[in-house]
């Protein structure tokens, strides 16, 4: 029998981190190694995954799923030929219009606990009755109701930082504070971390910092890639460019949570 | 039915209903404990209802937040199930659960002789 899929959440304290790469990243090099993965974009504040996967018209976001307007696989949008070889590749897009924006920072508690419940019940939906078996959310930065109920949903966190002082402090009060309290398997993937500091002896170091300041275990660390920048978000490498040192840390990622 | 069924029935049922009868009681004195534990003897209703958010789950004592997490998750359960889940006794789940009732954060259905923890949503517009 098919054991269950996984829900991953990727989030960070601030901005800029670079979760939104990584989980495109990551959902694409997982499709890559013939799995069955979902993308969905929980950052209603600042949407981009609609224009970084070029997605032209949308029927139903997922806004619509979490007010109750629509079900989940009117929602995702199959992407499998275009990007992922073998595997299948489907993607669920936050609304970008600034009425849907404004309409999601809006919502009341009532609202975000029915949203809990709708996100909850994905794993029935797509892991059980669609055999998927990667549901990636993105999320936004900090402590925000789409992404607390994101990090309440899945079953791994991984939280994206850079080595930027108000990011690890804000980081590991996030660990401690929220994380914590919901008992979550978290690991950590550090970005933009200068290229010598990301070698060997480098990593060392930076494992040994990550266990005494996050007390959670180190997942990857991806240097600051030029080419990354220079890209302007045009280009998902590990698709386009698959000799690169970042699809091959990627391809590791994957590896590392496919083992969870 | 001949008058021997209805002999041999008879006891069973009594019985049948005697431990339903208990596991309400049960209940009854779960919900009294609790009330008590918290000073609020005089609270007889069961307040209205509450949204169980995530802010709320964060702002719970660690051993209520396990409990209404794994309702939130299964949707529906039986204190049984609950226990389970978060490998605690099942009187445990079954306090902690009811006490949960009585913040208004679950709602409790009794189907036969198995009471069911859930999240009231479609009420809560």
């Amino acid at each position: 029998m098919k054991t269950l899929g996984k829900i991953v959440a990727i989030h960070s304290y601030k901005g800029g981190t670079g979760k939104t790469l990584l989980s495109i990243n990551l959902a694409v090099t997982l499709a890559k190694q013939r799995k069955k993965v979902c993308l969905l974009d929980l950052d209603f504040r600042a949407p981009s995954l609609a224009t970084l996967l070029k997605v032209g018209k949308v029927e139903h976001w997922l806004n619509d799923y979490l007010n109750g307007v629509c079900e989940i696989d009117k929602v995702l949008i199959d992407l499998s030929e275009t990007i992922a070889d073998q595997g299948k590749f489907f993607v669920g897009l936050a609304n970008p219009s600034v009425e849907a924006i404004r309409d999601m920072s809006s919502k009341d508690r009532k609202w975000e606990m029915r949203a809990l419940g709708r996100l909850l019940s994905l794993r029935n939906s797509l892991l059980s009755a669609k055999g998927f078996d990667y549901i990636i959310f993105d999320t936004s930065p900090g402590l925000q109701y789409s992404s607390i109920n994101a990090i309440v949903s899945a079953d791994v966190v991984i939280v994206a930082s850079t080595l930027d002082s108000s990011d690890v402090e804000g980081t590991r009060r996030m660990l401690r504070e929220l994380y914590d309290l919901f008992e979550k398997k978290t690991e950590i993937v550090l970005n933009k971390i200068l290229y010598e500091d990301s070698l060997r002896s480098g990593k060392e170091k930076l494992q040994a910092l990550v266990k005494e300041t996050y007390e959670v275990p180190l997942l990857g660390v991806i240097p600051c890639y030029c080419d990354i920048s220079r890209a302007e978000g045009k280009t998902i490498f590990v698709h386009e460019k698959p000799n690169h040192p970042f699809t091959r840390i990627m391809s590791e990622i994957a590896t590392r949570i496919d083992k969870m | 039915m001949s008058s021997q069924e209805i002999l041999g029935k008879k006891p069973l049922q009594i019985l049948e209903k005697i431990r339903e009868n208990l596991e309400k009681l049960n209940e009854k004195m779960e919900i009294m404990i609790e009330l008590q534990k918290h000073g609020r003897r005089d609270i007889q209703t069961i307040p209205q209802e509450a949204p169980l958010d995530v802010m709320t789950l964060l702002s719970m004592p660690d051993h209520l937040r396990k409990t209404a997490m794994t309702v939130c998750r299964l949707g529906r359960a039986t204190a049984d199930e609950v226990a389970q889940q978060t490998r605690r006794a099942r009187a445990v789940e079954s306090a902690y659960l009811n006490q949960l009732v009585i913040m208004g954060y679950l709602k409790k259905e009794r189907r036969g002789r198995k009471a069911y923890f859930y999240v009231e949503k479609e009420s809560q517009g």
